[in-house]
Formats: structure tokens, C-alpha cells, sequence
């Protein structure tokens, strides 16, 4: 920065900040322990890895949970003073009772009614995500609260209003005070504050995980069974592991062509990406309609009657819809469908989208 | 001492035994270093620019106001005539128009000699662009509305105003930036000194003078005419094209102060 220190200066500055931090550390390491018992009543979520999960993607030790962080980051994501005219918070399109999807809403409004460009996806395991958002262009937890904050269409509020505003407030001053020292909150404290709540809205607990894990209530019906099998022929490829995303992009033939969201392409600028968006997990997937990017699909049914006989041909088509016949798609019976419905079911987790840590503060 | 010829001569060689003991101490312990400033004064043409309504003309007659102008210089490297470079680590300046203590800087821990050729990427490397910006100082934080938070990554130059001779008057906005193949826009400009030393001293810091002239943004390998100028907000051929025009002709050093 013009007019600043050299660099050599500010390795030097660096070293006295951390001197300061690590002195602070102790002091509001005993005032948090002392001064908030009553309000960490709801202890932070842990951050274990799930026996069924692959590994974590997070790197923890950037951002360590801890229950203040935790309950900072809480009041960031419920408040609308964070949108450029104070009416729309992330809770706005990301609700609880929904895994963090928006209920009934293909798109949503953001500030001034005005729709974004993209369905609002549910927000649920996210420590094991590589990169965010549909076309997959941002590189981190902590960097994808930017998008929807500065976005025209969402939040429309720029990150340095967005500091004012905290700055500005004395309850926000104290709180990350506690937690980082006193001074101006920075880039850094706002977005790792925030991540720390994303970061811990983890969902290991449907009927299925039981099942899998070999826990009491994990008892699966005939039809669930089926339905699991029918899954694991026809599903699987894509939707891969226990996070039911195998975190890739894909053309799953919603349309011959994609002027108004070329998806994947949209980032790379490669024609050989056009069409293709991430694919989603399935987890608490009955709970988190509507379906597909611009949320087209009002139904789980819809979904799977698209895969049956609504997939089009285009370039980018993902080989694995296009049978040897030539037939595009995936032929699910009735029967199949039925036993598909029945265990997508099971993966709805009743606990998480419960979870009064996760409500607004 | 009779012969008054010998005088320089010896001059010079006591000189020279003493330069190459200092060679000699330098080379086992800390080569002797200085710094450089850059001082950048941004312009329209033959004109200061200004971001208070201001009207410029363009070559093919246009008219057009400029509200904001900013862009990165990093990644500096500076040339000795034996083709020696010294390349400067981790020096990213945010140049803002708005903001007069923005245009300029001094890079430290520069070797000391006559330098006779610069270079700096106008932007941003692709390793720190794509790197954790929460972790990333000063110019380079997101908050300084350079960074395009749909994308992970910078923009590298932002130029906004009004093309007032469009009727009727349209937005001028030019976000250049990217990083991945095939639209980088990572581009190096290398404005000559005009075979002048950079005399890099212990006890001098010169400063290099460049002039930033928003017209060569229109106006250089590629031609642009203000009304059909893009609206540039994300990486594209046009925005290769704009960023291959301020590679080219952007800078031109006005002149170095020894100082």
C-alpha cells in the first residue's frame, strides 16, 4: 500500500500482532469462560468427522470452532443489517426447517424483491465441500459469504459497508472483541466468524446414517431396501459416497441449450463445460424442493420422471445419460421410482433440521 | 608526488582496492541494498485526471466522464544492463485515483546498481489471487472492492464512468480480471526507461515516474470505439483485448529523480 510500511516492516508489524494476540488470547480465553455462561447454554455443535463421511475437506485448525465464534457467527447469518436496505439475512433463503434451503421458492427475492440468479441450495455439510456455489467458482467456506452479501440480486451490500455497519455496533464490537481482541473487526474476523456457523451445520443423523453405522434406529423397510438398491445401480455414479455428491459438475440434460446460465462455464470459459453444475447432495432431499438450479422441479416425482424421460440431448449431455440404445435418461419403473422415493426419504434427518443451535438467536 | 599524472592514478586505484574489499566483506555478509519509489500519475491524455465529472475526448472524438480508476501493480522486477533481474517478493500495490497517498510506494531490499529496465504484472499473480484472501494483507483484501467474490479472484483494473457523447449517455464499466485459461488477463508491462539508469544507492532511493493513460485502454494493439466499448464484468475475449491495450501502452515513465 502506498504511503505503508515495506514488507519488511510489515513482517515486523506481524510479529507484534501476534505477540499481542497471543497475550490478549489469555485474557479472553478467562473473560469468555467467566462472563458467558448463561448465554452458551446451547453448547456449539462438535466437529467430529462422521464414521460414514470420507474425509474432511476443512482445514479446521484455520478456523477453530469455539462456542463464542460459533454463537457470532449465528447472529451474522440471522441479521438483515447485512443487506444493503436491512431486509434480508442469509436465514431469509437458508431456513433451518429446510436444511437451509428456501421452501416454495424456485428463486428468491433479495433486496427489493428482486429474484436472484440461482435457486437457493441447502446448506448442510460444507466442511466437506471443495468449492461452492452451482458452478463451483468460489474457492472456500469463508469466501462464499461474499457472493451472496455483494451480489445486486441477494444481499447487495458491499464487504467495506458491511465492516462499517459492524464497527458501528456496540454489541458486535464486544462480542468480537472477545473473540479477537479489541480493535477494528477486520475481513478476516467477519467471514471466519460467519464460516464457524456454516462450517458446523453438519448432517449425520437420518435413519439412513443409523442404518449404515449399525445404530439403534437405523431400521430400514423392505421397500427403503429396495429403493437403496434401486439407488446404488442408478444413482450412485453421481450422487457417490455418504455425502450423496461425488462434488463433480454435470449436464444432467435439463435443457438443449443454456443461454441464460451456462453454468460451469460461466467460471471456466470452456464450451465443454456449458450446461454442467455441481452436483447436489441428497441429503435431506425431501425437505429441500424445489429441485435443480433454477429450482424447475416442485417434486421429488418431477425429479425422477425427468430422469426417466425428460433428459435432452446437448454437446455436453453427461455420458452416463445416454443409454446403449441410444435412449437418453435413466429408465426407472413405477416400481423403481416408488422404492427411490421411499429410501431418499430415510435421508432426512429430523435431529438437524431441528436443531434449536442452529435457529435464529 | 612529482608527477602530477600519477595523481588520478593512484586516485583510482586506492578506489578500486577499497571497492573490492568491500566486494569481498559484502560477499560474506549482506549485500549492500536500497529501495526505488514508483510514483504514478494517473491521466487522460494530455490531461490530469480527474473523477469530478470531467469530460474527456478520445482519438476518434468521444466524449466520456471517469468516476473511478484502480488497478494492481505487482510481481515488480528491475533489470540490469548485464541482465541481472532483481525480482521484488510480495509487493502488491493497490492504485486508486481517489486516494493520492495510494500512488505511490517504495519497494525495500533492492540490490544496489544501475538498473536499466522494469516490469511489473498489472494485476495480480495466479497464485495469490487464488490463494485464501482472509490471509492475504492490505490491497490485496477483498474489502477493497477488487475482488470478484462469484469467482475467487481479483480484478486486476476497474474503470467506471460515462460515455456522455453516446445518446443517450450510457455506462462505462470495464472490470478486467481472470486468471484461468483461455481469458487470462494476467499481463506484464515493461514501460522503457528511455536509456536512463535507475541508480539504486545505500543512501539514495530514486524515484521512477510513470504516467497511466486511461486513453490507451481504448486505443492500442486493439482499437475500441467508446460506443461500442464492452461492458466488461467478467473474463472474456474483450477483456484479453482491454488488458493486452494497457500491457502495451498504459505506462510511459516520465522520468527518474536520482533524488
Amino acid at each position: 500500500m502506498a504511503g505503508q510500511p515495506t514488507s519488511a516492516w510489515r513482517r515486523a508489524l506481524a510479529h507484534w500482532r501476534l505477540a499481542a494476540l497471543l497475550a490478549l488470547g489469555g485474557a479472553v480465553a478467562a473473560s469468555a469462560s467467566c462472563g458467558k455462561v448463561g448465554e452458551l447454554a446451547l453448547a456449539a455443535p462438535d466437529a467430529a468427522q462422521p464414521a460414514n463421511f470420507p474425509a474432511m475437506v476443512y482445514a479446521l485448525d484455520k478456523n477453530t470452532p469455539d462456542p463464542a465464534t460459533f454463537e457470532l457467527g449465528r447472529r451474522l447469518f440471522y441479521d438483515p443489517r447485512l443487506s444493503g436496505d436491512g431486509t434480508v439475512s442469509c436465514g431469509s433463503c437458508h431456513q433451518a426447517a429446510a436444511a437451509f434451503a428456501h421452501p416454495g421458492h424456485r428463486l428468491s427475492p433479495g433486496v427489493g424483491g428482486q429474484p436472484g440468479a440461482r435457486n437457493a441450495p441447502a446448506l448442510q455439510n460444507l466442511r466437506w465441500r471443495r468449492h461452492f456455489m452451482a458452478d463451483g467458482g468460489v474457492l472456500g467456506l469463508e469466501l462464499q459469504a461474499l457472493a451472496p452479501l455483494t451480489d445486486a440480486h441477494e444481499m447487495d451490500l458491499p464487504l467495506a459497508n458491511a465492516l462499517a455497519r459492524l464497527n458501528a455496533d456496540p454489541d458486535y464490537q464486544r462480542r468480537f472483541a472477545a473473540v479477537y481482541g479489541p480493535g477494528q473487526i477486520d475481513t478476516p474476523q467477519f467471514l471466519r466468524a460467519l464460516a464457524q456457523f456454516t462450517a458446523s451445520l453438519t448432517s449425520a443423523n437420518s435413519r439412513y446414517d443409523h442404518y449404515v453405522r449399525h445404530e439403534a434406529g437405523g431400521e430400514l423397510t423392505r421397500q427403503e431396501i429396495k429403493g437403496l438398491a434401486v439407488f446404488n445401480a442408478k444413482c450412485r455414479s453421481c450422487h457417490a459416497t455418504d455425502l450423496f455428491t461425488d462434488d463433480s459438475f454435470r449436464n444432467n440434460g435439463l435443457d438443449r441449450a443454456f443461454a441464460r446460465d451456462s453454468g460451469r462455464a460461466h467460471i471456466t470459459s470452456r464450451a465443454t463445460d456449458r450446461g454442467r453444475f455441481r452436483v447436489p447432495t441428497l441429503r435431506n432431499v425431501a425437505r429441500t424442493a424445489p429441485y435443480m438450479h433454477d429450482g424447475r422441479f416442485a417434486t421429488l416425482p418431477q425429479v425422477l420422471a425427468h430422469y426417466d424421460h425428460g433428459v435432452r440431448p446437448s454437446p455436453t449431455l453427461d455420458p452416463l445419460l445416454r443409454q446403449p440404445g441410444g435412449r437418453l435418461g435413466l429408465p426407472l419403473s413405477a416400481q423403481e421410482q416408488a422404492g427411490l422415493l421411499a429410501f431418499l426419504n430415510t435421508l432426512t434427518d429430523s435431529t438437524f433440521l431441528a436443531d434449536a443451535r442452529f435457529r435464529q438467536p | 608526488m612529482r608527477n602530477p599524472r600519477l595523481l588520478p592514478l593512484l586516485f583510482g586505484l586506492t578506489a578500486a582496492t577499497a571497492l573490492l574489499g568491500g566486494c569481498r566483506h559484502d560477499s560474506d555478509s549482506q549485500p549492500t541494498i536500497g529501495a526505488v519509489t514508483f510514483a504514478l500519475d494517473n491521466r487522460v491524455g494530455t490531461q490530469p485526471l480527474a473523477l469530478d465529472g470531467t469530460a474527456y475526448t478520445t482519438s476518434g472524438g468521444e466524449t466520456f466522464t471517469v468516476s473511478t480508476f484502480k488497478y494492481y501493480v505487482s510481481n515488480i522486477q528491475l533489470t540490469k544492463a548485464d541482465g541481472s533481474t532483481y525480482a521484488a517478493p510480495g509487493e502488491y500495490h493497490l492504485i486508486d485515483a481517489s486516494k493520492p497517498n495510494s500512488t505511490s510506494f517504495t519497494i525495500s531490499n533492492v540490490p544496489t546498481g544501475d538498473y536499466r529496465g522494469v516490469s511489473f504484472v498489472v494485476g495480480v499473480d495466479s497464485t495469490t489471487t487464488k490463494a485464501d484472501p482472509l490471509a492475504l494483507p492490505g490491497d490485496l483484501n477483498p474489502a477493497n472492492a477488487m475482488y470478484w467474490a462469484w469467482a475467487t479472484g481479483h480484478i486486476f483494473l476497474k474503470l467506471e464512468g460515462t460515455v456522455t457523447s453516446a445518446s443517450p449517455s450510457k455506462p462505462l464499466v470495464c472490470h478486467i480480471g481472470g486468471y484461468r485459461p483461455p481469458y487470462s488477463a494476467i499481463v506484464t508491462a515493461a514501460p522503457s526507461l528511455g536509456g536512463n539508469p535507475l541508480p539504486v544507492r545505500a543512501d539514495r532511493t530514486p524515484t521512477i515516474r510513470l504516467s497511466a493513460d486511461v486513453l490507451k485502454l481504448f486505443n492500442g494493439p486493439n482499437t475500441f470505439s467508446l460506443s461500442t466499448f464492452p461492458t466488461t464484468m467478467m473474463p472474456s475475449a474483450s477483456s484479453v483485448k482491454v488488458a493486452q491495450n494497457y500491457a502495451a501502452g498504459l505506462f510511459t515513465v516520465q522520468r527518474i529523480d536520482a533524488n
